[in-house]
């Protein structure tokens, strides 16, 4: 065996010691050193020099704890270093001259292992004096700031600065702990975790909130040995970050309010409990199954029941060795088929499907281009249709442009479709929160989570959903005991469910709780007056009437549902992202909110309506019916306006020439056409020259000149390229009424 | 000292970069740019002339000791100074930056007078 590599490569990091100035190792030497003896290290290890690898290590051991300052005597640590330098050269030496080496560098070993275990009294080594090579605080516990640096870059600006950053990193926690939660053993979910506490105490330190400090660290070294593999992720972890996020968001928002108080903790927050509960974590190390059992796939696949599966469970315990499968199959409770599909599934809840992650701006460029390029391609059919020398291989082209163009427009605005999940694990948590708020236990069941939404949509439409989940948990579920006596488990189960029907996605969220009272319903809107009598009404026309303002049934305000935010809000929040609410309840088995929103704001089911030249896209949810007048049915009454008697209803008549200025080919209602449209819980009835059909246009906006227009949401190239006006109800009837 | 050298500063939050800027200011350098990972940096330090590079540890997309690696393999850049800000003195981080030819590094929070202190002393030995 040759030595030669092992003694060149020890001989080339004396020569490089011998050239250090001083007897003081900088970063430089000292990064050049490590190179050398990782080098040696591996040399050694492969030609089985052993005593030359122990040193190394030693070495490298000891140049590190220097490097963070932790080497106190310098003079001998650095004779250490030089004396190692040459055993492993005499030892080297040894091995190429006769195979092996006959001392022993135990001694030395020893010798470093002293070096280092005296020279680590921390608190000794922190006040010593800035040493040369590195200044270094201790590492462990982050030391307090002297309050002159503090003050130094402590300003108002850079305050709320953090404030808002920090904010938005916390609410980033919360998402990404939930994706964590379905995936335990995902590093970058949990590095996605990591890294805000990471950055907030960061910053929290130079801005001397000691409290925010403090509760970042422990929770990102907590976090950072799940990084590690040292620490589980099980639910009592996720429960302890998720609380801990919310109490730094707490002691932020506290900050917001009164800038003095980054030294006091707020009342009702228990820092205490919850650093116990952190060290709780760390020391308990609790198992669980990172994928799930094959035996629980066979029971919600609903193969087998849980009493067959405990059966197998038993049946292996008696003949270790045996797999559950094994055991189901002999027992004739499975075919070999379904265990191998259950073991398919289990395989593919751990393998990652291939997918790259793009920044949303860049796919909304993109999607906005597309956008361009479809009305591009519109404008020039349109114009070669009016040309009377179009080519016919021109023209099939043009076809052919079109079918692309269309089949890629649709392709681009799927690549932003994500799946509800994520909504749907935030509201999970909400309920969470909210049940234990309200001192009742929810369980909540989701299907559909995979059902796809644009990505521009979640966020419009979280905060009518959590009105709707609030309502639920807070005045549909009743409290345990209630239950109890009602007969149910104790236990009340909020439903969310997703799918597809036509262009929208519906969203159901449903309780198995009391059902709405029709009684007080009823005479809360006769107190309110909006309704005369309570005869003729059907079940689901009473329901409707929660939506009218005012008409919430709650006995009591509380904390969850709080105050003023009633049912009528929720719809026209819904209304305003042209969605849909209705509401089904039956008495004592619960209620369901059904709600369906467009899959995306980027395009708009509309009617296309002429008034005069012009031409306007009403949305379709909007509109609830299209009627030609009679004579009869117009009213003019001074000081109300004019009105169409629609089913018995009056409803006020909107001139859509008037408000916008048109010659109309009609003035009087009964030869134009009505279009009842319903926005802001009003219903009018539009005057319109004619309907010229339905169409699913791309919404375009009018750009910033046009940003303020009444009764206009943006704009829509129409088939033939000219421009169509989007039609905004509720702007629209406001627009009506101040005139 | 020439304080008109050009400082990159590299973080991704962007407090803590304010932080830093105003710690540079308080030490008298005033000629800063920032980026908010190690991706954005190399592109700067690509395009533009930088004297002196205050990178932090923990980031997304790049890491800071991948940016340093990057830096270090370049042949432009390779003798760039580089202040590595770290979170605590960690043996093994440090050890990996040392090893990868860090100029220097920092422990959160420090001081401009610190700060001002590393940056004179790398660029003394350059």
């Amino acid at each position: 065996m040759s030595y030669d590599s092992l003694t060149g490569f020890i001989d080339s990091m004396a020569s490089d010691f011998l050239f250090i100035d001083g007897r003081d190792i900088d970063i430089s030497a000292a990064g050049k050193f490590l190179n050398h003896l990782d080098q040696i290290l591996a040399e050694a290890e492969k030609v089985s020099a052993l005593p030359v690898a122990k040193i190394s290590r030693s070495l490298s051991h000891i140049l590190g704890k220097w490097l963070i300052d932790q080497v106190k005597d310098k003079e001998t640590g650095f004779g250490t270093i030089e004396k190692g330098i040459f055993l492993m050269q005499e030892v080297a030496e040894s091995y190429k001259n006769t195979g092996a080496y006959g001392g022993d560098v135990g001694g030395f070993i020893g010798g470093c292992a002293t070096l280092l275990g005296e020279e680590i009294p921390l608190e000794a080594a922190a006040q010593d004096k800035v040493p040369d090579a590195v200044e270094a605080a201790p590492a462990g516990e982050p030391e307090t700031v002297p309050e002159s640096a503090a003050d130094q870059v402590q300003d108002e600006s850079l305050l709320k600065d953090f404030i808002v950053e920090a904010c938005e990193y916390i609410d980033e926690i919360e998402v990404n702990i939930l994706n964590l939660e379905q995936e335990p053993d995902n590093k970058e979910f949990i590095n996605a975790i990591f890294r805000p506490f990471h950055s907030i105490k960061g910053v929290a330190s130079f801005l001397n909130l000691g409290i925010i400090r403090d509760l970042a660290h422990k929770l990102e070294n907590l976090l950072d040995k799940a990084r590690n593999g040292e620490q589980e992720v099980t639910p009592p972890l996720i429960d302890v970050v998720l609380d801990g996020a919310d109490a730094l968001k707490i002691l932020v928002n506290q900050l917001k309010t009164d800038p003095g108080s980054s030294q006091t903790i707020p009342e009702g927050l228990d820092l205490e409990e919850l650093k116990k509960r952190i060290q709780m974590v760390e020391e308990g190390r609790t198992d669980i199954p990172a994928r799930k059992k094959l035996g629980e796939i066979l029971v919600e696949e609903g193969v087998i029941t849980p009493e067959t599966l405990k059966k197998g469970l038993d049946t292996i315990e008696k003949k270790p060795g045996t797999k559950i499968g094994e055991a189901l199959i002999s027992e004739g409770d499975v075919t070999p088929k379904q265990v191998s599909q259950a073991l398919r599934k289990q395989v593919d809840q751990v393998s990652e499907a291939s997918t790259i992650r793009v920044d949303t701006h860049k796919l909304d460029d993109m999607i906005d281009m597309v956008g361009e390029l479809v009305i591009t391609q519109s404008m020039v059919q349109q114009d070669l249709n009016m040309s009377l020398h179009a080519d016919r291989n021109l023209m099939r082209d043009i076809a052919q442009l079109f079918r692309i163009t269309s089949a890629l427009q649709r392709a681009s605005t799927g690549l932003r479709m994500i799946p509800i999940k994520q909504t749907f694990q935030r509201m999970s948590r909400l309920v969470r929160d909210l049940s234990k708020a309200a001192g009742k236990t929810v369980a909540v069941e989701m299907e559909g989570e995979d059902t796809e939404i644009d990505r521009n949509m979640v966020d419009e439409i979280y905060n009518p959903l959590v009105h709707m989940i609030r309502n639920s948990v807070d005045h549909g579920l009743e409290v345990p005991a209630d239950r109890l006596r009602a007969g149910k488990s104790e236990k009340g189960i909020i439903r969310l469910s997703a799918y597809h029907r036509g262009g929208n996605i519906v969203i159901e969220i449903s309780d198995d709780g009391r059902g709405l009272n029709k009684e007080k319903i009823l005479d809360k809107a006769i107190k309110n007056k909006v309704l005369q009598s309570r005869d003729g009404l059907s079940d689901a026309e009473i329901y409707r009437l929660v939506f009218l303002p005012g008409l919430s049934t709650a006995e009591k305000v509380t904390d969850i549902s709080g105050r003023g935010v009633g049912m009528d809000v929720v719809k026209q929040a819904v209304e305003k992202l042209r969605g849909k609410i209705e509401i089904e309840s039956q008495p004592g088995e619960g209620t369901t909110f059904i709600t369906s929103f467009p899959l995306t704001m980027a395009i708009i089911d509309g009617m296309i309506v002429k008034v005069g030249p012009e031409r306007y896209i009403l949305p379709t949810t909007a509109i609830r019916q299209a009627l030609r007048p009679t004579r009869e049915s117009y009213n003019n009454v001074v000081g109300k306006g004019e009105t169409i008697r629609v089913m018995g209803q009056l409803l006020p008549l909107v001139r859509l020439y008037q408000l916008f200025g048109i010659d109309p080919d009609y003035k009087d209602p009964w030869e134009a056409i009505g279009v009842v449209v319903e926005g802001g819980n009003r219903s009018k009835c539009l005057l319109v020259d004619k309907i010229v059909g339905k169409a699913e246009v791309v919404i375009k906006s009018l750009g910033e000149g046009f940003k303020n227009i009444r009764g206009i949401s943006g704009g829509a190239i129409l088939g033939d390229g000219q421009v169509g006006l989007i039609v905004d109800p509720e702007g629209l009837f406001d627009f009506s009424e101040r005139q | 000292m020439d304080k008109s050298i050009k400082i990159l500063i590299v973080d991704d939050f962007a407090t803590m970069r304010k932080v830093i800027r105003n710690l540079l200011k308080q030490g008298g350098y005033e000629n800063i740019v920032e980026a908010e990972d190690g991706v954005n940096a190399l592109k700067i330090l690509k395009s533009q002339k930088i004297d002196f590079v205050v990178s932090d540890w923990n980031m997304p997309n790049m890491s800071g000791l991948e940016l340093l690696k990057a830096v270090r393999a370049d042949e432009e850049l390779k003798a760039l100074p580089f202040l590595m800000v770290t979170a605590e003195a960690l043996q093994e981080n440090v050890v990996a930056a040392v090893k990868a030819g860090v100029s220097n590094y920092i422990v959160k929070p420090f001081t401009s007078a610190v700060l001002d202190e590393k940056i004179k002393k790398i660029m003394e030995k350059m």
